[in-house]
């Protein structure tokens, strides 16, 4: 167990470098950034007028829009696709995944190692800009906003925002993590994935499910229904409740790991293919 | 003779003519796109749509199959008119976009990361002459899946419907040319700057769907934030969807634009902040390839 863990701590460290500060990732810094420098910018703007043209509550339901349709379903999609798809095709890529695998290190550690590195970064760069453009996009209220979030419902929503997209980045890293894994080409299943996501409040309840959004949608704190004519053809389902929607969606995203786990310790390279 | 008399001698062949050199590019890519068999079955699935478009106007210009299936009243369901087209024309675009995502990102990048583009330019191959081969490939694909399928349906409503009809909504059919054209060669062109930028395949594919949904994402978080309307310059298919209801209908819209390419009424931009948005981006895009395709690379 011991040894498990120096080797999870190892693969963890050299990862975590390589997927931080990698070049090729400048377009997920771009991602995070962007709602960040918006509200910051309207924090600013706002600050600079006399008399604020909307309320605390106009900009609580604009940021759920934004956590909904920008975060979710872009910002961390695409993030995830990003970060999780390259870590192993990547390797194959550059022709340097035979290191690891002519090490002696388990290659379940190998895959559990590469997903925490994953992990980590878009927990930090996507849960920390879900995070801060909360903070911000209210902060030209002053005092109200203090006020609103010590005070009101302000902190928890923040908490359940955070907690969503920490939760997002778990479930499509998984999901990504395996198409980096199994496919040559991960965009197709990655485009097939967003399809389907994208369909889901028109999916059949028992459809709806299968999917990684239905159960963040439950989450978040703010309803954000879908405008017309698009709202008629929403299919309504019951919301999964918090107890039930957080361990399923932990649980199938560790089922999908321990599949890739499982792919990994069957499979060879072939750089040449 | 022996190996140190064998000097350098240059060909002496006759050489292809100059017009037609990159032609040869293209020529190579579709025998590799042909063994692909996913990429074959999308594209000819990308006729579903037409043919359904086809099967519409021929059913509503013949009584006995109408009331053969007993729908004697159809024709005035389905009107053959200016939102028939442009809905064709937005579904085909974003089958083009699919399209583009997948065979795009592989036209520039293999030559680039393996160090073969010294190879093209070593010949009497400009490069100009090399992206425009390139770009040919996807627009000769493209072309065949919005315009070419556009105009044989409007040549066959005007067949059916008459001469004035064609006359009446020549504009339509203009329409039809000149939007398709303009989406063809954004997607061209940012596939290609993609590619060249991104070597990872799977990667510049990825990276411009991307471009296409999270740019119109961040858009609307603009907008929302804001509260402004300018947040639509970031969002390409709006940008192309007011450049097309002008196209289609000049200055009096009787529509908000085509499936998937919409400018929603009373959020509307004026008309050339779209031709600037999209000039901009295509400009971004020659720029980032005149960065990248060279002939020789310094490092440092």
């Amino acid at each position: 167990m011991n040894l498990w863990r120096r080797q999870l701590g190892a693969v963890l460290r050299l990862e975590w470098r390589k997927t931080f500060f990698s070049k090729r990732g400048w377009w997920i810094y771009l991602l995070a950034l962007g709602p960040v420098a918006i509200t910051a910018l309207h924090w600013l703007f706002e600050m600079g007028r006399s008399s604020s043209g909307h309320s605390l509550g106009d900009d609580s339901v604009i940021y759920a829009g934004m956590f909904h349709f920008f975060f979710l379903r872009g910002a961390i999609f695409f993030g995830c696709v990003g970060i999780f798809s390259s870590l192993f095709r990547a390797e194959m890529q550059e022709r340097t995944l035979h290191y690891y695998y002519l090490t002696p290190l388990r290659r379940e550690m190998l895959v559990a190692g590469k997903y925490l590195a994953g992990l980590a970064m878009a927990v930090v760069l996507f849960a920390g800009s879900a995070a801060l453009s909360f903070l911000l996009i209210g902060r030209h209220f002053g005092a109200e906003y203090s006020n609103y979030i010590w005070h009101g419902p302000g902190l928890s929503q923040l908490g359940w925002y955070t907690l969503t997209a920490a939760l997002a980045a778990v479930g499509y890293g998984a999901v990504f993590l395996m198409c980096g894994l199994l496919f040559r080409n991960p965009f197709i299943p990655a485009a097939v994935v967003y399809v389907w996501e994208a369909l889901n409040p028109f999916l059949p309840g028992l459809l709806k499910k299968i999917s990684v959004i239905f159960y963040l949608n439950n989450l978040c704190p703010v309803e954000v229904p879908l405008p017309p004519p698009l709202n008629l053809l929403v299919v309504e389902t019951d919301p999964t409740p918090v107890w039930l929607a957080i361990p399923g969606l932990l649980a199938v995203s560790l089922l999908l790991l321990v599949y890739t786990a499982y792919s990994a310790r069957q499979g060879e390279i072939s750089y040449g293919e | 003779m022996a190996v140190y008399k064998k000097t350098y001698r240059p060909y002496e062949g006759a050489l292809t003519a100059r017009w037609s050199r990159l032609l040869v590019i293209p020529r190579y890519a579709f025998e590799d796109l042909h063994r692909r068999k996913f990429l074959t079955t999308f594209f000819f699935a990308s006729f579903l749509y037409p043919l359904v478009c086809a099967i519409i106007i021929y059913v509503q210009h013949n009584a006995s199959a109408l009331s053969l299936i007993g729908a004697q009243g159809a024709q005035h369901l389905i009107s053959i008119n200016v939102v028939f087209f442009l809905s064709l024309l937005g579904w085909q675009s974003m089958m083009a976009l699919f399209l583009a995502a997948f065979v795009g990102p592989g036209q520039v990048s293999p030559d680039l990361a393996n160090n073969a583009l010294a190879l093209y330019l070593a010949r009497p191959f400009s490069r100009t002459e090399y992206v425009l081969g390139k770009m040919s490939v996807l627009l000769i694909l493209l072309s065949l899946m919005t315009w070419v399928p556009g105009l044989l349906l409007f040549g066959l409503e005007s067949y059916l419907e008459g001469w004035s009809w064609a006359v009446d909504h020549a504009r339509i059919a203009s329409g039809l040319f000149f939007g398709a054209w303009i989406w063809i060669l954004l997607l061209a062109l940012l596939a290609l700057a993609l590619s060249a930028w991104v070597k990872w395949r799977a990667a510049a594919g990825t990276l411009m769907f991307g471009v296409f949904f999270v740019a119109s994402a961040f858009g609307a978080v603009i907008n929302g934030i804001e509260r402004t309307n300018w947040g639509h310059l970031f969002n390409i298919s709006y940008l192309v969807g007011s450049v097309w209801v002008w196209l289609f209908e000049g200055g009096q819209p009787t529509t908000n634009g085509a499936i998937f390419f919409r400018a929603p009424r009373g959020e509307t931009l004026p008309l050339w902040t779209s031709w600037v948005g999209l000039a901009a981006l295509a400009l971004v895009c020659f720029f980032m390839l005149a960065r990248k395709i060279r002939g020789a690379e310094v490092i440092r």
